[in-house]
């Protein structure tokens, strides 16, 4: 697994280009391609009350976008890396999905890049939308961020990405997927980190021996990762929480000051998705960190 | 902001309806002014002007257009009729406005989850069948539900195609229009006519005109098509060779569909008595009707794949738009419906003596539907005839007079307002968006007067004019 064609859809929000600029490094990973996306959304353009469609409203937004992608391909051409420009209709989320599928893009790179967490989430509905169905890897990449933490507002930019990742694990087949997706990007690591937590729900529910055998089975597994880690040359380290899996995850992203969290993650069907959620989706929402879901 | 309240303000000092504090009104119609209709000619024409001369400003801002006239509409006569008006405004929400939106919004949103796959080569065969088919599933799926469904696959099947205007224009004619006439279903103007007690089947009696009707325009068609056809010597590119076999998905939309059918059928067959709501008497069974096309579209939305609504390219928008428009017009037509009413006796009684014969109904409902939205076109001249034969008769009451005694005048309303709303863009909802879909996949569509000046007058006009020499005389 390796990220060689990446799709950016933007619409072109503050700190964008900082955003997409923060991902240049990824050339040093294998990145040959970047897909500049823009979604026109159709109430923009068509079905105007007894009118019709507004072809040339549609021509200038078309024309406006594409200049300013143009502006950005500067930056990309300086770097070396391709980039198309591709610019359509419709609706976001399918029309993103879509578009994901056809270029066979290995990563999509969404999200606010500035995030204001006033409701404590850093995930807006697309996003999520997306996060919930996409095929590839996705990164909700969150530049900026402003929240609160200890009744403080702080603000954190997320500009090294990949310097200190934290895979989170849960030994499913997606996680094996993200764990070599990690062992790709190894050039831009300094140090990563394996953790896994046991979630409360199980501890509750079994004795004090099924739960040593669980810890240091875990462990055994958490070991294995970081050896993995190690034989494809990144220093690793291992974490093991125990509580709510998500608090966990995000705790221990801080205790050890990561750079993103990368995780796998199955895709639920939409009532599944819409009651329970799911601890990626989950965390990806309450994370400050940007997080990389690997389906 | 500050100039359009100064325009309320202005307008509310000259209206100066009459008071009637502590006085009891009759008839609300025999009293209103004319000018009391400003703001419903205000309001039509802004439907029909500002998306030609200023659609971006319309598009962004057609519901503040919507509520400006009603507002003037409605203070007016509130300040002048205070407890009547609000009882009639209320009327016009509940009794009216609401059935209507929840039928338009439950048939949009089940025929939105029906997604036709598969390739069709546009042959002038293939076409025609398709609009013909169009035409059948328009009356029982409503001619919104029946052209979303099929001007995609329509539009798909002929991408190859150069000259393909004129195909979405008779397929505007057909399926987004004269399909629509044979039952409540079909076209907005006939559920106002149903929610008036015209019964659910009574329509069938324009199948005579819309078959004749329907076989001009096809044959029309099928003649320019295979003329085009064989000039333009079609060679399929490459990305259509592959055929992808005919398929419906979402058809578990049908069961709903006939959910709709079913509920709109039982509140027209049962009696189940009268409850209040705010004041508004409305029937059980029509309360019971409402909230079944809310389960039904409910159900739709529970049970339709989100990938089909997606590749059908379904949003909320059209009827979003569609329901900020019509409380518009709803509120706006309430006193011009009210003189109507009144017959002779009220200020419009100049129109109810001009118009006399089936043949004049059928015109001038036709002529303002074409320019004006047909659903209010329709409930102004259903006024207007009942005014002329039953003036001062309760409403519903007169309707059922008109069917037993002059069922031709209700015809020609019915056939007038359905068939000429495809003599222009802005006739009928279904229009625009069929317009909006077809020039958004790159079909260089007509002008607003070249619609009418190369299509609508020299096909539709002639077959108008057959129709009023068989059935209108």
């Amino acid at each position: 697994m390796k990220i060689e064609r990446l799709l950016f859809p933007t619409k072109f929000g503050e700190l964008d280009l900082n955003s997409l600029e923060s991902l240049f490094m990824l050339k040093d990973a294998g990145l040959k391609e970047v897909i500049l996306y823009y979604v026109i959304p159709r109430e923009e353009v068509g079905f105007v009350p007894y009118g019709g469609y507004l072809k040339e409203e549609e021509e200038r937004i078309r024309e406006e976008v594409r200049i300013r992608f143009e502006d950005w391909q500067k930056s990309l051409s300086a770097k070396e890396i391709n980039s198309r420009i591709i610019i359509e209709v419709g609706e976001p989320v399918p029309n993103i999905l879509n578009i994901a599928e056809k270029e066979k893009v290995n990563l999509i790179v969404i999200g606010k890049k500035k995030k204001v967490a006033h409701d404590g989430r850093f995930v807006g509905s697309n996003a999520l939308q997306i996060i919930t169905r996409s095929p590839v890897p996705t990164l909700v990449s969150k530049y900026l961020v402003q929240f609160e933490c200890d009744g403080e507002v702080v603000t954190r930019t997320n500009d090294d990405i990949f310097k200190r990742p934290l895979l989170a694990a849960d030994w499913s087949v997606p996680s094996e997927r993200a764990l070599e997706l990690l062992i790709s990007l190894k050039g831009l690591i300094e140090k990563a980190f394996v953790c896994h937590a046991i979630d409360v729900k199980i501890s509750k529910s079994i004795d004090k021996t099924e739960l040593h055998r669980i810890e240091k089975e875990s462990k055994e597994r958490l070991e294995k990762y970081c050896e993995r880690l190690k034989s494809a040359g990144i220093t690793a380290e291992p974490h093991l929480g125990a509580g709510r899996t998500m608090m966990e995850i995000i705790r221990i992203s801080r205790d050890v000051k990561a750079s993103t969290i990368i995780m796998g993650t199955t895709g639920k069907d939409r009532l599944h998705d819409f009651f329970l959620g799911s601890v990626s989706h989950r965390v990806s929402g309450m994370s400050e960190l940007p997080t990389l879901l690997v389906p | 902001m500050r100039n359009i309240l100064k325009f309320i303000l202005i307008f509310l000092s000259l209206s100066a309806y009459p008071a009637f504090a502590g006085e009891e009104v009759p008839n609300i119609g025999e009293t209103l002014p004319l000018y009391s209709v400003i703001p419903f000619v205000g309001m039509l024409l802004s439907i029909a002007l500002f998306p030609l001369l200023a659609p971006k400003f319309w598009h962004h801002h057609f519901g503040k257009v919507s509520a400006f006239w009603a507002i003037i509409t409605i203070i007016p006569l509130l300040i002048g009729y205070k407890g009547i008006a609000v009882d009639e405004t209320l009327h016009v929400v509940i009794g009216d406005y609401l059935p209507f939106i929840i039928l338009l919004g439950s048939l949009y949103t089940v025929s939105g989850g029906i997604l036709l796959r598969g390739t069709l080569r546009g042959t002038p065969l293939v076409n025609t069948i398709m609009i013909a088919l169009g035409t059948f599933l328009a009356s029982w799926m409503g001619t919104t539900g029946a052209s979303m469904l099929l001007i995609r696959p329509f539009l798909r099947a002929n991408a190859d195609r150069k000259n393909r205007a004129f195909m979405v224009v008779f397929f505007i004619f057909l399926v987004s229009n004269i399909g629509g006439a044979l039952t409540p279903l079909g076209d907005p103007p006939l559920f106002l006519g149903f929610l008036r007690k015209v019964p659910f089947f009574w329509t069938f009696r324009l199948i005579p005109h819309m078959i004749v009707a329907s076989v001009i325009i096809l044959a029309i068609y099928f003649l320019l098509d295979t003329y085009f056809y064989k000039k333009e010597e079609i060679k399929i590119s490459p990305d259509n060779n592959t055929k992808e076999p005919l398929r419906l998905d979402g058809t578990v939309n049908f069961i709903f569909l006939t959910g709709i059918i079913f509920a709109v059928l039982l509140s027209g067959i049962v009696d189940w008595g009268e409850i209040s709501i705010f004041a508004v008497h409305r029937s059980v069974q029509d309360v019971v009707r409402d909230g079944l096309l809310i389960l039904m579209a409910a159900l739709s939305i529970i049970f339709t794949k989100r990938k089909v609504r997606e590749d059908n390219a379904f949003t909320w928008s059209p009827i979003e738009e569609v329901a900020i428009l019509f409380i518009g017009i709803f509120l706006t037509m309430l006193p011009c419906l009210k003189m109507l009413q009144a017959g002779p006796k009220g200020e419009l009684a100049f129109i109810i003596n001009t118009v006399r014969e089936p043949a004049h109904y059928f015109w001038i409902t036709g002529a303002l539907s074409s320019f004006l939205d047909n659903a209010p076109t329709y409930l102004t001249f259903l006024n207007t005839a009942l005014g002329a034969f039953y003036p001062g008769v309760a409403e519903t009451e007169a309707v059922q007079m008109l069917i037993k005694e002059h069922p031709d005048y209700l015809k020609a309303i019915s056939a007038g307002a359905v068939f000429y709303g495809a003599v222009t863009y802005i006739g009928n909802a279904p229009n625009f968006m069929v317009r909006s879909i077809a020039e958004e996949a790159g079909t260089e569509m007509p002008s607003f007067f070249g619609y009418m000046i190369k299509y609508s007058l020299p096909v539709l006009m002639p077959v108008f004019i057959i129709i009023t020499l068989i059935f209108f005389r």
